[in-house]
């Protein structure tokens, strides 16, 4: 009886495998023809995103906000996946809390540590979010090429964007798509880069003043060094990303020396880093670096020193440096003892030539959209207004690159300042480092530069080996 | 006699060097252990060895120079001449005392000396910020302030259960089955399948993982406990099976013979005689499994993501220190809360672990 029942069972048993292997085969198919959406809004709205000519951005029913708003999309999810977590998590929740509870739409967002890693897994498993949140555009770019990125002009006026966002912001967001430039996404959040932060309360003790040019600042530079203690507070260890706070000194004095097109140049690749411009603005920063008596602890210590510590020194009393190069969100680092406006605060990288204006160095999260439906437009466009970051300004640590967020939403005045550069920048230009090739701009620059600042290679070989990483 | 007194000494012997291996594997985690309560601030400045009395630098006075000192010249203190240089690293005077700049602008000199000091400043804040969850101030619309409470470990906690208990037994229920089969049942292809089994031993997870998650897309089981609890049975089946085939493959064929001539099953030989003679390398590879799957990041990461329902604790302590890595401090506390699971499963399983891992390793 029981062999035979055994027998009986291998057929059932090979039958059964069989299927199984026929069902993962078909879905694993049809999941490589379109990126599959539970929605049942899915069937009609694909067509668009694959068409290139797209639908009248407004149709009769008042653009996709306006629809969501008036509760046409009650009860369809969001799914969206970004870098920030914790406090930042909890900002954002707050942000958009007001809009959810009025159109319905359920935005689940997920942060991840992870993010960089995480997204092109889950992009090229077939598992891409509704929204994706960018902090370099670089990254963004290789799922664009790839034609994996929704056209946001496609369902949203031009004409309200330009009105709604610097232009250099838009020029940012346009990028090279599968079949031509694609606008890959809106700003929703950016940190300013060229501030110098410095101890106000003991600076003003000192009798010290905030410098308007670039030899100002080397002249109090070199007056702190005199009274007895180093100027300046600079670390650039941060693990496997050891060397970028240097890319964001040599872009932010690229930008003082050189044409912003140049600058663009550089960033392509097309402007070698052996050329003048790179040269003397590595020599330009050197002339601070490499000076025993400007650096606290001393040239040796800026490699070893992690850039997140590095404006602790600003803070003790009796300061112990006095003046700090590092973008807006270094004040979270500080303890809470600590007051950012009062004890601490920033003034603008000086210009060093007047011929190039007060050009500005700025950082941002881009948001991109992966699945084409309604609510997902509503929600895009959502994004584009300063409403929709409004409490996470007021709560602080963020500024709203659109234009309709109003100054006097900022708390502090510390980030009503940095709105106001924003606004009121000649040149706005976003890290150069983010942009670059990745074997480059999170790579042989990084790498380069901690060799050079090491003193393990000169600057001709620094060079040689950062342009080195551009692919031939 | 001789022989005895010979065998005294080498246990000595390997006792010592058990215990020093033991001591370099503990001092690290005493240390994160006295860190994690330790201020944040602290933690910056000295080790967590200071905590202990030990002999440090204590400043006695402070001396003023003149405001017009010329620090590049020799600098006179008390009589003697030193260079900036030596003031800026500390400078040992005959009388034993150090010379250091306290303030060099103010051309304040600490002069210090050796004492014996602690600096034994304790505090559970860590773990009140991990266990009740972080206070965040949000600012409303209206402009009032709210404090929101962050999530506490609580949730996590119970997700990582949901997804380390189901993905422990599983695993090792089908590979118990399997190793049998292996090696006691005759089947067409049993040494090509076995070795099949033991080949993807030396399979890294990572290759699998976007082919797989394809696959969990079409099928919707992302993000899903069910998800998860596959993923980690495929990874971790090849090394269970090939443990539990080395255990069970040892046993007395008697035992067996006797059992199928009294007509007992497949199916019964397995549950009445496999399964009680192999519980200690099952135990054993429950162990491994659940200390896999508990502290494991990377398989979450991807399968099962960070949407707070389904967050298991190894995320949600990455998370807790923040988007720029701001509250670093809190890892201490958390990794010793994380810890509590591992530690007791263990302890509660450790009599099987001992036998388990020889399981396999005599031949007879």
């Amino acid at each position: 009886m029981r062999t035979y029942h055994k027998k009986r069972m291998v057929p059932i048993v090979i039958m059964l495998l069989l299927f199984t292997m026929m069902m993962s085969a078909c879905s694993g198919n049809s999941n490589n023809e379109a990126v599959p959406t539970k929605e049942p809004a899915k069937v009609e709205t694909e067509p668009k995103a694959t068409e290139p000519a797209v639908t009248e951005p407004v149709t009769s029913e008042g653009t996709f906000l306006e629809q969501a708003l008036a509760g046409k999309f009650k009860g369809t999810k969001v799914s969206m996946f970004g870098p920030f977590v914790d406090a930042d998590e909890q900002k954002f929740s707050a942000s958009i809390k007001d809009f959810e509870d009025k159109t319905g739409i359920d935005i689940q967002y997920e942060g991840s540590k992870e993010f960089e890693a995480t997204i092109s897994i889950r992009v090229d498993g077939g598992n891409a979010p509704d929204i994706a949140d960018f902090p370099q555009p670089g990254l963004l770019s290789t799922f664009v090429k790839q034609g994996k990125v929704i056209d946001v002009s496609s369902f949203i006026d031009k004409a309200y964007l330009e009105k709604n966002y610097n232009k250099s912001w838009l020029d940012m967001a346009n990028i090279d798509g599968a079949n031509g430039k694609i606008m890959a996404g809106v700003w929703t959040r950016s940190s300013v880069k060229s501030l110098v932060w410095y101890p106000k309360k003991q600076f003003e003790e000192a009798g010290y003043k905030v410098p308007q040019t670039w030899d100002e600042m080397m002249a109090l530079t070199k007056q702190i060094a005199d009274d007895g203690d180093p100027a300046w507070s600079i670390g650039i260890e941060s693990g496997a990303a050891t060397g970028w706070p240097v890319t964001d000194w040599i872009e932010d004095i690229m930008l003082r020396t050189t044409t912003p097109e140049n600058y663009d140049k550089w960033v392509k690749g097309e402007l070698p880093f052996d050329s003048p411009e790179v040269k003397n603005a590595f020599k330009i920063m050197s002339d601070i670096w490499f000076n025993e008596d400007y650096v606290y602890g001393g040239v040796k210590s800026i490699v070893t020193t992690a850039f997140s510590d590095a404006l602790n020194p600003l803070a003790q009393n009796p300061a112990k440096a006095w003046l700090h190069r590092q973008a807006s969100f270094i004040t979270s680092n500080l303890t809470s003892a600590t007051k950012v406006g009062e004890d601490i605060d920033f003034f603008y990288l000086p210009p060093i030539d007047p011929q190039y204006g007060k050009p500005l160095l700025v950082a941002g999260d881009i948001y991109s959209m992966f699945n084409d439906r309604p609510e997902v437009r509503a929600v895009m466009e959502f994004f584009t207004t300063g409403e929709s970051i409004k409490t996470w300004v007021q709560s602080g640590g963020v500024i709203a690159p659109m234009n309709d967020a109003d100054l006097s939403w900022y708390s502090n005045d510390v980030d009503r300042r940095m709105a106001e550069l924003v606004q009121s920048a000649s040149t706005l230009r976003f890290d150069g480092s983010d942009l670059m090739v990745g074997s480059v701009g999170a790579g042989t620059f990084w790498k380069g530069s901690t060799d050079y600042i090491s003193g393990t290679v000169d600057l001709e070989g620094a060079l040689k080996e950062i342009q080195a990483g551009f692919p031939k | 006699m001789k022989r005895r007194q010979k065998k005294k000494g080498s246990k000595w012997l390997v006792n010592g060097i058990l215990g020093f291996i033991c001591l370099i594997w503990i001092i690290p985690t005493a240390g994160l252990f006295v860190s994690s309560f330790r201020p944040a601030a602290d933690i910056l400045e000295t080790g967590w060895w200071t905590v202990f009395p030990h002999k440090g630098w204590e400043t006695e006075e402070q001396m003023t120079l003149p405001k017009d000192t010329d620090l590049k010249e020799p600098i006179e203190v008390s009589g003697v001449n030193y260079s900036d240089e030596q003031l800026k690293q500390g400078v040992t005077t005959t009388e034993g005392q150090k010379l250091v700049w306290q303030n060099r602008r103010g051309r304040i000199i600490d002069v210090q000396e050796k004492q014996w000091k602690t600096n034994a400043v304790f505090t559970l804040d860590n773990y009140k910020n991990v266990l009740g969850g972080k206070n965040y101030e949000i600012t409303q619309s209206d402009g009032s302030i709210k404090i929101e409470k962050g999530s506490n470990l609580t949730r996590a906690f119970v997700n990582t259960l949901t997804v380390a208990i189901p993905a422990t037994i599983i695993p090792v229920l089908i590979a118990a089955f399997a190793a049998y089969a292996f090696a006691w049942m005759k089947f067409a292809g049993r040494k090509t399948i076995f070795v099949i089994v033991v080949a993807l031993l030396v399979v890294p997870l990572q290759v699998a993982l976007i082919p797989v998650l394809q696959n969990f897309t079409a099928l919707g089981l992302n993000g899903t406990y069910l998800g998860i609890w596959i993923a980690h049975t495929g990874f971790g089946l090849p090394l269970s099976t090939y443990f539990l085939y080395s255990y069970i493959s040892q046993l007395p064929r008697d035992l067996f013979e006797s059992a199928f001539m009294d007509g007992a099953s497949n199916f019964t030989i397995f549950t009445k005689l496999i399964l009680p003679l192999s519980v200690p390398s099952i135990a054993s590879i429950g162990i491994f499994q659940f200390l896999w799957v508990w502290n494991d990041y990377l398989v979450s990461l991807v399968f099962i993501g960070s949407q707070p329902n389904v967050q298991v604790l190894s995320m949600r302590i990455a998370e807790m220190v923040g988007s720029y890595g701001n509250d670093w401090h809190l890892l201490t506390a958390a990794s010793f809360v994380s810890m509590i699971m591992p530690l007791a499963v263990f302890f509660a399983l450790q009599k099987y672990f001992v036998r388990g891992l020889m399981g396999g390793s005599v031949k007879g």
